[in-house]
């Protein structure tokens, strides 16, 4: 393995990629739980889902959280978090209201 | 396994900083949710038997029924029912009840004698059970922010720090994990030791761990979780509003207890009722919740899975061991629970529970012992920062396992000295615990980590004398207690004992004898023995 140069390796970052792990990785995941309680199996109506959905939106959350680390700096985790959401939001809402 | 250095740098300074800051609160949380696993087995063995009254078979529940509720008001808004052979038949709150502690809580037991009379008895509830669930749930911290404990929403937070620190321990261990997982060297040093058995038992329990920073991370923040969803669900309603019954029901109209088995034996596979509970019986929003056991499912909690149904008209509201095969959602979410609570398995499941809890807290232990090993000085006087955090890691993990065996000890004996034992577990517990902390930072913690670990020792072989002298000397007014529960209970505690008199041993040891270079080093205090001079 080649030796990184300091500005190709991880940068710390911490503040901001936790900030964009624990507020995009929040939004992200409610965007996926919601896009599955809408159209995922059983519908929005299927008894006790509404629980499922809740107890899923934390291993999610958290994962991405957890994984926010690996991007080389803050502002990128923010541009990619960022980028996810809107495509995530963007089809909850086309199948919302299409 | 390769991994680029930086991404292992990076995930070792998140393992290490959330791992320092979550791992006290965890341990409590942790060993006591260890004990928790049989909270129903140590509430009973601090209660004395003459407090639970005979049963009866549950043909003569009706009569019972009517005759209590016939002489006392309360009972005839609601009321618990014992299947179990062990507690009381029937049973109602005089004043308070429901889950948290209640210091002052009584409770009425009832029961028929031989020749159908009502029989009933008025005594306090014994709290020493809820004490340890609310440290499990809490860590001991007090106080409320609305209807929530801040001790649960400050342990979900540091169930996230927790769930960050398993998955980069798990990621910076990756490159050794292969080569070292079973290895457990002990002629490498003490630290190795340590850090190896670190290792093991995290990769080892993982799954394990993993699912209890989810579990706790979703008992904590549930509501906000739900408030998330409501906007998700837009006009939906999250949650279908309780029926109110058009009549108000009175209590005569009660349909016999053999209904109720009838029902859940149509609702469910295989299950036995265990307890009813009925509340609000003469209002329009009347309940029984029907605690119900089959040790061959995956149950949802501990006291096993929950029917509630209008006890008028049984129309069941929620069902936990729904036989419904087009209810996908039900099984699932119950296992959830259910792998938190360890309530599969039955009475072996409950043991590796047991273990895993403790295993769990050392965990957080010895990762403590490692962060102050790592940023030792090769100097005799350690660091300001070290000794603090040292101080604190003895104070907190050793005060509160003393706090709580301190306390078990004193039940029996606050029966028989007539005290308000409530109140006094309560005062036990902080005093015990305030005063190992105290005791820790004043006179270090090298000499505190020996003292503490003695005083547990002594703490846990006292539970099993207490209980040998009451059988000894019948005089004494402690009672004595023949039932299974009860001599596993003195049996666990006089294991620990041994457990700690000989890590006390050990640590001793170590003050003495270990590299002086330590936080856990002691100057050497033994008189040395000298011939006296020849006169």
């Amino acid at each position: 393995m080649t030796r990184l140069s300091a500005l190709e390796k991880i940068q710390p970052h911490w503040w901001l990629k936790t900030s964009a792990g624990l507020i995009l990785g929040l939004t992200l995941s409610y965007a996926l739980i919601g896009t599955f309680a809408w159209y995922g199996p059983g519908g929005i109506d299927a008894a006790v889902k509404v629980q499922f959905n809740m107890w899923m939106i934390s291993p999610i959350w958290l994962t991405i959280l957890t994984f926010s680390y690996l991007f080389k700096t803050g502002l990128k985790a923010i541009i990619y978090l960022g980028s996810a959401n809107i495509i995530a939001y963007a089809i909850f809402f086309f199948l919302r209201w299409y | 396994m390769r991994i680029r250095g930086d991404i292992l740098r990076t995930y070792q300074s998140i393992h290490t900083w959330t791992g320092i800051i979550s791992g006290l609160v965890l341990f409590i949380g942790f060993y006591a949710g260890s004990l928790t696993m049989f909270k129903t087995e140590i509430e009973y063995w601090a209660t004395p038997p003459s407090m639970h009254l005979s049963s009866i078979p549950i043909e003569k529940f009706d009569r019972l029924i009517v005759q209590a509720t016939s002489t006392f008001d309360k009972a005839q808004h609601g009321f618990t029912l014992n299947f179990n052979q062990k507690l009381s038949p029937m049973t109602w709150y005089q004043q308070g009840g429901g889950r948290s502690i209640h210091l002052d809580s009584t409770i009425n037991h009832a029961t028929l004698s031989a020749d159908g009379e009502l029989m009933t008895q008025l005594s306090p509830t014994n709290e020493l059970g809820e004490l340890i669930d609310m440290l499990h749930r809490t860590a001991g911290i007090a106080g409320k922010v609305g209807h929530e404990d801040i001790g649960v929403l400050i342990l979900g937070i540091a169930a996230v720090l927790y769930f960050l620190a398993l998955v980069s321990g798990v990621i910076f261990l990756l490159p050794t994990l292969v080569k070292s997982f079973f290895a457990l060297r002990t002629n490498k040093g003490v630290n190795r030791f340590w850090l190896d058995s670190h290792n093991l038992v995290g990769i080892i329990s993982l799954p394990f761990h993993l699912i209890i920073a989810w579990t706790v991370v979703v008992f904590a923040f549930h509501d906000i979780f739900y408030g998330g969803l409501s906007i998700i669900y837009g006009d939906k309603p999250l949650f279908e509003p309780s029926k109110k019954s058009a009549i108000e029901y009175h209590v005569k109209q009660l349909p016999p207890i053999s209904s109720y088995i009838k029902q859940v034996n149509e609702l469910t596979d295989g299950y036995k009722i265990d307890a009813l509970k009925f509340s609000g019986l003469s209002s329009v929003r009347p309940m029984v919740a029907i605690s119900i056991i089959n040790p061959k499912e995956m149950m949802r909690s501990n006291t096993g899975d929950i029917i509630y149904m209008n006890p008028y008209t049984f129309s069941v509201q929620y069902n936990s061991a729904s036989a419904d095969k087009n209810d996908n959602y039900t099984p699932i979410v119950v296992s959830f629970f259910s792998l938190h609570f360890g309530s599969y398995g039955g009475n072996l499941g409950r043991w590796l529970y047991f273990v895993m809890g403790l295993l769990g807290a050392f965990i957080f232990y010895s990762g403590n012992l490692l962060w102050l090993e790592k940023r030792r000085k090769k100097q005799p006087e350690q660091s300001k920062s070290n000794r603090f955090m040292a101080s604190l890691t003895i104070g907190i993990c050793l005060g509160s396992i003393l706090g709580v065996v301190s306390t078990m000890l004193s039940s029996k004996w606050l029966y028989l000295a007539n005290m308000p034992f409530n109140k006094s577990f309560i005062i036990c517990y902080y005093t015990v615990f305030f005063t190992a902390l105290l005791y820790s930072f004043t006179r270090g913690a090298a000499r505190a980590a020996i003292h503490l670990q003695q005083l547990v020792a002594l703490a846990c072989l006292a539970i099993p004398m207490t209980s040998l002298l009451a059988k000894l000397i019948p005089n004494l007014a402690l009672w004595n207690s023949s039932s299974s529960s009860d001599l596993i209970i003195d049996m666990t505690a006089f294991i620990f004992s041994g457990v700690f008199f000989y890590s006390a041993q050990k640590t001793r040891q170590r003050a003495y004898e270990g590299e002086s270079n330590s936080i856990w080093t002691l100057p050497f205090e033994r008189i040395e023995v000298t011939a006296e001079p020849n006169l």
